[in-house]
């Protein structure tokens, strides 16, 4: 009995840790963000762990093509972890809040790829990926317009000519004619 | 001769209690029926109850099996749909951001070749 007792508490402890190691990966959202969220008018969040993203692949197994090419850019990700704050005016957040963001995602196994920075008109875009053993292992993107910020960051094998190839496809055509309209993960 | 009422109820008592051979195959017949299962009516009331219980609780369990394994299908469908969604708005977005930075990177490349060439 005791010993019974003692292989559930292993087996629930594993269980345990090893979702922990599932999501551990995947950042928590950083502190300024919340601030973000306040004021912006609309906030797309979207976070998937790697179940999700088995999941949704398991979703696009239909004969489209969109589908079929969406499937093979996520397939073998860990996650994704993107936030879009759209505001309403410009001047709704500061250059601070940016760098927070920035300092809060920007740790030493990411390096720089991009960094362009405007001073006139505040706007900025830096990439950075994480290179595992010679090979891209995740991809961070931190765009800031007048009015937006979006933040992407991809864990996981990360295949740049695909994602170069993101705008032909259809599908996300549709969303962006779409995006007017109320989604779930929109706060409007 | 006429016999008297006496002598001929006599006479049918020793005839019925006149042994007589049985009938060739008797043993045979009621073996048979011996060993044959009884046929019983399907109607028993114990039995048919008891079937008809069973069968209910069964058709019930059926039912039920199904009615949650669909549920829980279509509650799959929902978050693999839901899932699936997720994945085309974190791609539009990451569009939209490489889009901007493509044309930042060019409107720069633009004005230092102009700079350049003043």
């Amino acid at each position: 009995m005791k010993k019974r007792i003692i292989a559930l508490v292993f087996c629930s402890t594993s269980l345990a840790v090893l979702g922990l190691a599932q999501t551990a990966e995947l950042p928590a959202s950083a502190p300024v963000e919340k601030e973000l969220a306040a004021h912006a008018s609309n906030v797309d969040e979207v976070t998937l762990g790697k179940n999700m993203l088995g999941l949704a692949s398991a979703f696009m197994k239909g004969k489209d093509k969109d589908d079929a090419e969406t499937r093979k850019m996520i397939e073998g990700l860990d996650g994704i972890y993107v936030r879009d704050y759209e505001f309403a005016k410009q001047g709704e957040f500061s250059a601070e809040q940016v760098e927070q963001l920035r300092k809060y995602y920007e740790t030493t196994e990411w390096s720089p790829i991009v960094r362009d920075h405007d001073s006139k008109t505040g706007e900025s875009a830096d990439i950075m990926i994480k290179m595992v053993n010679g090979k891209s292992d995740g991809l961070f993107i931190l765009d800031v317009e007048p009015k937006e910020i979006s933040i992407v960051l991809i864990l996981g094998p990360v295949n740049m000519e695909q994602l170069g190839q993101l705008k032909n496809l259809a599908l996300l055509g549709a969303l962006n004619g779409a995006k007017a309209a109320p989604s779930g993960n929109g706060k409007h | 001769m006429e016999l008297e009422p006496m002598d001929e109820f006599e006479q049918e008592l020793r005839q019925a209690f006149e042994r007589w051979p049985a009938p060739p195959g008797l043993k045979r017949k009621l073996m048979e029926r011996r060993h044959k299962p009884t046929q019983r009516s399907w109607f028993a009331w114990p039995g048919f109850a008891a079937s008809l219980v069973s069968v209910s609780l069964c058709v019930a369990a059926v039912l039920t099996f199904y009615g949650s394994h669909e549920r829980q299908q279509e509650k799959e469908r929902r978050e693999g749909e839901d899932a699936r969604q997720q994945v085309l708005t974190a791609l539009r977005i990451t569009s939209h951001a490489l889009d901007h930075m493509n044309q930042q990177l060019a409107a720069h490349n633009r004005a230092n070749h102009e700079s350049s060439q003043e």
